[in-house]
């Protein structure tokens, strides 16, 4: 054994070494799919009831939040609900990767001080069992805009590429918040009200087409907000989404993915002594 | 007693791991738990909020395999830090360090991080995240719960164990796994005096030529027992090291001196 197996050097503020941290994250992604697995087990989703809840709780959320929009609003339009249950349960995959993702880094305190690995892989974890969680919220969907008599039509495969871009936002912002929460850990604490706002900023309860537009301003500043518009127009109407909107929502991902990547990824040598 | 501690295996001369002029400092947040609120309170006043620690200092430390280090030092001493360095957690802010073979990375105590999951989830999550794959820990299970004598309360969530079965799982862990170079950080000196018996028995068995072991510890008879190489470390620096008599000796006696010993000065 002449050659080093490992060497432990000073490092420069920057990135390690991508080539290397890619096969060592990549040679562990069991690891990814096993923590989602036994954190689902853990919360019970393995279970038929357990399944229920996970689908009985976005189902009673849309239920109140379209009381809320029939006594507001004075509508009781069918479209209306099915645009509210898509959209919802959309926002609460990334909703639920922001939560799962804000702790990720904290919570797994004992296993970074105690092994080397990729730190990034425990909020890509997040946001993996926050997907599992969505997959039966899809199905639910599908089943009341069946229920409501919506049609189904070929434009709705337009789904499959915004879904994709909401997955690569959902893990620009599970990997940046798990970051920030290390040096400021009451950021969990604000986090409930910072997803409350971005819930009433997008256009869930209202359409995109109803805003008033004086505040236009909201789909600019609001990463959300093109991808749900896109998401409605395709799977509730049945229409192509705009282009526009799409690479909007694609800018807004591409953009947190690389600046929250690059932040973890200088910062992660020294969450161990962080914690 | 003296007669059992120099123990029958012989320096190999072929490094396991080489420690040259190592240094670690790190800036630590004063407030146990940093916040955004107390960050923004201070901002008026444009206090420190971050303190430098200086945790190594200049460590010099070959390692070779059929060694078996024993480091001691008071709390603080930077025994920890330098285990976390050589197991690559802890990047060194100065020197360097050359590892030759596979560290099991203190494995055994990241077992339980996740207190509400299974012992059984908790060995595989700590065994895939250190590189291990899913059938070379499953090729391990069954002996890590048997070593560990947990019986069926390995299916239970960690939580409920007490903090003896805890050590016991993460001591079975560390001790399965055959890496070349395994480090045991204080997992020795804990469980009752039957498992403690049992746990010593198997670091006696792993000691051989092939592998390197570094045992953290304050069980000074343990120590003198097992290792044929002790390293003292005080304040982040290397104060001695050698055989172990000699230097559990000084450093006992170095304890009964208190902190008044010029000690600091001599290195």
């Amino acid at each position: 054994m002449s050659t080093p197996l490992q060497v432990y050097e000073p490092f420069r503020a920057g990135l390690p070494k991508l080539g290397k941290y890619w096969k060592s994250l990549w040679s562990r992604r069991t690891f990814i799919s096993e923590y989602s697995k036994s954190e689902l087990r853990e919360q019970h989703f393995d279970s038929v009831f357990g399944q229920m809840w996970l689908v009985l709780n976005p189902l009673l959320l849309s239920g109140v939040y379209f009381i809320l929009i029939v006594i507001i609003g004075g509508t009781t339009d069918s479209a209306r609900y099915v645009h509210l249950t898509a959209s919802l349960f959309l926002f609460y995959l990334v909703a639920n990767s922001l939560t799962g993702g804000v702790k990720s880094i904290t919570a797994g305190q004992r296993l970074i001080l105690n092994t080397a690995f990729p730190r990034i892989m425990l909020p890509i974890s997040a946001v993996v069992i926050a997907i599992f969680k969505f997959i039966p919220t899809l199905i639910v969907f599908l089943v009341i805009k069946a229920i409501m008599g919506s049609q189904f039509s070929i434009e709705m495969l337009w789904a499959i590429p915004i879904l994709m871009i909401t997955l690569f936002l959902a893990l620009g912002l599970s990997i940046t918040i798990s970051c920030i929460n290390v040096y400021f850990r009451d950021i969990a604490s604000f986090l409930p009200y910072l997803t409350r706002t971005l819930l009433y900023l997008s256009p869930i309860l209202y359409e995109a087409s109803a805003l008033n537009p004086n505040l236009k301003a909201l789909e600019i500043v609001n990463p959300l907000f093109p991808i749900l518009d896109s998401w409605s127009r395709a799977l509730v109407h049945g229409e192509v989404p705009q282009t526009s909107s799409m690479l909007q929502g694609l800018a807004w991902a591409t953009g947190i993915f690389f600046i929250g990547t690059y932040f973890f990824l200088s910062r992660e040598r020294e969450f161990a002594v962080r914690l | 007693m003296s007669s059992l501690s120099a123990s029958k295996l012989q320096k190999t001369n072929e490094l396991a791991v080489s420690i040259k002029n190592v240094g670690l400092t790190y800036t630590t947040a004063i407030d146990r738990r940093p916040t955004l609120k107390a960050r923004v309170k201070a901002l008026g006043r444009g206090g420190k909020q971050t303190r430098v620690v200086r945790a190594l200092d200049d460590i010099n430390l070959d390692i070779e395999y059929g060694q078996v280090l024993g480091v001691i030092g008071t709390n603080g001493a930077g025994k920890s830090s330098l285990m976390r360095c050589v197991a690559g957690i802890l990047p060194p802010t100065q020197g360097r360090i050359e590892v030759y073979g596979s560290v099991s990375t203190l494995l055994a105590l990241g077992v339980g991080f996740n207190p509400s999951m299974s012992g059984r989830d908790n060995v595989f999550l700590g065994g895939l995240a250190a590189g291990m794959s899913r059938e070379e820990i499953e090729g391990h299970f069954d002996e890590i719960a048997d070593f560990s004598e947990l019986g069926e309360a390995i299916d239970a969530p960690m939580r409920t164990y007490s903090s003896g079965m805890y050590a016991r799982l993460a001591f079975s862990v560390a001790a399965t796994v055959r890496p070349d170079i395994l480090i045991i950080d204080e997992a020795l000196s804990t469980g009752d005096a039957k498992f403690k018996e049992k746990s010593l028995n198997r670091v006696k068995e792993l000691r051989s030529d092939q592998r390197a072991l570094i045992l953290v510890s304050h069980a000074m008879q343990t120590l003198r027992e097992t290792c044929n190489d002790v390293a003292w470390l005080h304040k982040g620096q290397l104060i001695q090291r050698g055989e172990p008599n000699q230097v559990i000796d000084a450093y006992q006696e170095f304890l009964h001196l208190g902190k008044s010993a010029a000690i600091d000065e001599d290195v």
